[in-house]
């Protein structure tokens, strides 16, 4: 058998590095997205994506739809500049594929949900109506589950 | 538009010059245009320019949106946390936005954000109630950087600017390394703990494309909260942008935020 | 106010509510304090083979393996951090340039690659003839490792001579920038206070050789005692004095890091100083700047410059290393947890606790880092690391 030259050992491993690297050149054709926007260097799909999130909220154009007599009432209304779901929650609870799920009634909790904006503090500014414990205290012939919207209009609430 | 205008005016000048001195009134009327241009340029100039740097050239994307928060009209309810909650069904323990109360008293400033806001401000501390100076809540978010870190760290290139001003996330993409989450000075991004992946305010990007406001636009009570578009001059966002009253958050960061502020105490970090 | 160590006015801890987590861990300490052990003991081969170190042809051979079996795991605990491990693939194929993390995985395997290649050609020898002894499958492995190849002459052997040493030549500048880099990822992050100083590249690689050479002067007094055939300790000897010499230079650096930001008195240090004072006060003052170092400097100093000798001098060196492997991985600790401790809100701190079962917790940690040693014992059984049967069973008289 002929001696084989003092280089071939490195003949050949520039060989099977050679190889390595048309395989990792195959691989990154296949594997770079194919929508690859190499300007900006992004998925050109990822704004797809970003847009296809399912929406929650609706805003108040939503709710004209069924409840145009009351979008009429509240456009004259004190709290006109709160949207719907601001305190009935997201339409997505409500409406799902054009049928009502579920009723968009305030929590529970709507004396939190009253206070919570309307509570005095001293970080809100000075010119939003606040009332202090005091003033809901003249309130005291009430007892203290009693809730706020059944005397205030959540809608027009006046005092 | 008005550069051009000024340069006419040059050129009548250099020809009227070599014309007959009848038309020295001419003459005169053309200087007089020509020091009104330069006025017009003086008042209103640095404010275009301010706003170029952000505004879409003639033939790129037709909006460029911004943010801005009137921080003297937020009433700290926590309505947009709650919101972002549930349109993004962000998980528990984080946030894409919340709400921060600084209360500024003689000793120095007290912060806190409980649960991000989401259930709103419980009263303040008695201890801290003392000779307050100033107090205000202060909604945070990703500021949508026109420089911004996290994508320059990106490894993958799974985050990016999306035309219009949006700094997304590419979920598909993300492989939550977390780096980006290092490199935000606002400590906007978190890794998603359910996901794994990267996650931050996107501008509700799925509503914005669908025509509608970001879900933390639409529920805010006092309308602190407003969203816009800077190549619409006419847009609530570019008259504020345009005023030069607004501050930007850690802008010695250099990002170049485009979520404006409006009022903010100067403790706000 | 009570509460003390706060930064600035602060009156009470406010972190911003999304730093509440610490997103890098346990993992990422480890990451680059592998990475480091990889640079060390790759230049402490390197002594030898290129700038033909006589005293550290024993060991040359089995630094540059030894930097293998740690390189092959550097990257492990980045896939344990990784939330979509499955991915990692992808900063091959879009490496987005501007990132200071994307060239890590180009840099970081052609670095193995050069590794594996170096290891190929010194060893080259012993597969040819592994392959000429052996029988059946075993024959066809070394074979393979041969590349078909199955002859040895002295032109090949003076070839490969040439080209072992023109890659250890280049494996310098390349260990230099795999680990400078890492310290560059770091450095580079402007919205970290504690990480955020161009320092940060070259820290991190005085350290890396610091670790690595420590690391291999412990890995050799063990493999020597489990032999039983005595040390060479001139070798020792010189070992120390290089040990003992790079720390000085890579403690010099971490005090002039820590003097300039505090002398400077700027932003950052209003952040900083009441972290090193509170929560890095164990790990970075009494630990990493203070016993860890000093000890190691006055240990080593003690070995390098008196007349110490023998068993002694080989107590000695093994105290200064374990000290300063020590010392490096609390370093690594203290830059990666602590500079996220810091909460971006400048008006607090993140409380952080360690984790053992995990994903990313300390059973997992503990476990990569075994992986490398057991790696280098699994070669060592295919091929001899020490060349010889015994190099200096009479212990040498120095001076």
């Amino acid at each position: 058998m002929k001696e084989p030259s003092p280089k071939a050992h490195f003949v050949r491993l520039a060989g099977v590095l050679g190889v390595a690297f048309v395989v990792f050149l195959t691989l990154k054709a296949i594997l770079v997205p194919s929508s690859w926007d190499y300007d900006n260097w992004y998925r050109g799909d990822a704004l797809e994506l970003n847009a296809s999130y399912e929406l929650a909220y609706g805003g108040n154009d939503s709710c004209v739809a069924c409840h145009q007599d009351t979008m009429d009432e509240f456009s004259q209304a004190k709290h006109q500049q709160l949207s719907c779901e601001s305190c009935h929650g997201a339409l997505a609870d409500h409406v799902k594929d054009g049928v009502k799920i579920a009723d968009a009634h305030m929590d529970d909790e709507s004396r939190w949900q009253c206070l919570n904006c309307h509570e005095a503090r001293v970080n809100k500014p000075k010119d939003f109506p606040q009332f202090d414990k005091i003033t809901i205290n003249e309130h005291k012939e009430l007892d203290d589950e009693m809730l706020c919207i059944a005397c205030h209009s959540p809608h027009d609430p006046t005092p | 538009m008005p550069e051009i205008e000024t340069h006419d005016t040059k050129n009548l000048i250099i020809k009227e010059r070599s014309t007959e001195p009848d038309s020295r009134r001419e003459f005169l009327q053309h200087l007089l245009a020509g020091t009104a241009t330069a006025t017009v340029l003086m008042v209103f100039g640095p404010g275009v320019n301010a706003r170029s740097k952000y505004t879409n050239p003639a033939d790129g994307p037709e909006h460029q949106y911004a943010y801005v928060i009137d921080i003297n009209k937020c009433i700290g309810c926590g309505n947009c946390v709650r919101a972002c909650k549930r349109e993004n069904s962000v998980p528990e323990d984080y946030f894409r936005t919340w709400v921060e109360r600084y209360v500024v008293n003689a000793d120095g400033v007290y912060v806190d954000s409980p649960k991000g806001a989401l259930e709103g401000f419980e009263k303040l501390n008695k201890r801290f109630r003392e000779n307050i100076k100033i107090s205000r809540t202060v909604p945070k978010m990703c500021n949508h950087c026109h420089n911004p870190p996290c994508i320059q760290v990106c490894p993958v290139g799974a985050t990016f600017k999306a035309p219009e001003g949006f700094v997304l996330v590419d979920e598909d993409y993300c492989m939550g390394c977390g780096y980006c989450v290092q490199a935000c000075p606002y400590a906007a991004r978190f890794i998603n703990p359910v996901e794994h992946k990267s996650d931050k305010c996107t501008w509700c990007y799925h509503r914005v494309q669908k025509g509608l406001l970001p879900a933390c636009v639409t529920v805010c009570p006092q309308k602190a909260r407003l969203f816009g578009d800077l190549n619409d001059a006419e847009s609530e966002v570019s008259k504020i942008f345009e005023a030069d009253q607004w501050m930007v958050l850690k802008p010695e960061m250099h990002t170049d935020p485009t979520c404006f502020y409006i009022g903010m105490p100067r403790e706000v970090v | 106010m009570e509460q003390l160590g706060l930064p600035g006015d602060t009156l009470v801890n406010y972190i911003f509510p999304n730093n509440a987590h610490v997103t890098w861990s346990i993992m990422i300490v480890i990451y680059p304090y592998i990475t480091g052990l990889v640079a060390g003991a790759f230049v402490l081969s390197s002594m030898y083979h290129v700038f033909g170190v006589k005293e550290f042809k024993p060991i040359a051979n089995f630094a540059l393996v030894a930097a293998f079996s740690f390189g092959m795991f550097a990257a492990v605990p980045l896939l344990f951090h990784l939330g979509q491990p499955q991915r990692f693939y992808q900063i091959y194929m879009t490496p987005h340039t501007t990132s200071a993390m994307s060239i890590f995985g180009y840099v970081y395997s052609s670095y193995l690659v050069l590794l594996m290649i170096e290891i190929w050609v010194i060893y080259r020898k012993v597969f040819i003839e592994k392959a000429n002894e052996a029988t059946g499958r075993m024959r066809n492995f070394w074979w393979v490792l041969c590349l078909g190849i199955t002859t040895y002459n002295p032109e090949s052997a003076k070839f490969d001579k040439q080209f072992a040493k023109f890659l250890a030549g280049i494996g310098i500048p390349w260990a230099c920038l795999l680990h400078g880099y890492v310290g560059f990822v770091f450095g580079s992050v402007k919205a970290v206070a504690w990480w955020a100083t161009p320092l940060q590249p070259f820290i991190f690689l005085s350290s890396a050789i610091v670790s690595g050479v420590a690391m291999m002067f412990m890995m050799y007094s063990f493999i020597m005692w489990r032999r039983g055939r005595g040390y060479d300790y001139v070798m020792v000897k010189k070992f120390i004095i290089t040990l003992w010499m790079a720390f000085i230079l890579d403690y010099a650096l971490e005090v002039l890091e820590i003097t300039f930001v505090s002398y400077e008195q700027g932003a950052h240090w209003a952040v900083i100083k009441p972290l090193l004072l509170g929560p890095l006060y164990e790990s970075y003052v009494l630990g990493q700047m203070g016993f860890l170092s000093l000890g190691p400097i006055l240990v080593l100093g003690i070995a390098s410059l008196l007349d110490i000798k023998d068993k002694a001098l080989l107590y000695l060196g093994n105290l200064g290393s374990l000290m300063l492997v020590l010392q490096v991985l609390v370093m690594r600790f203290n830059v990666v947890v602590g500079g996220q401790l810091i909460s971006k809100s400048e008006r607090g701190f993140v409380d952080y606790e360690f984790e053992f079962f995990a994903k990313e917790g300390l059973l997992t940690a503990t476990t990569i880092f075994i992986m490398p040693f057991v790696t280098y014992y699994i070669i060592s059984r295919f091929i001899p690391i020490f060349e010889g049967k015994s190099i200096d069973t009479e212990p040498k008289r120095l001076h």
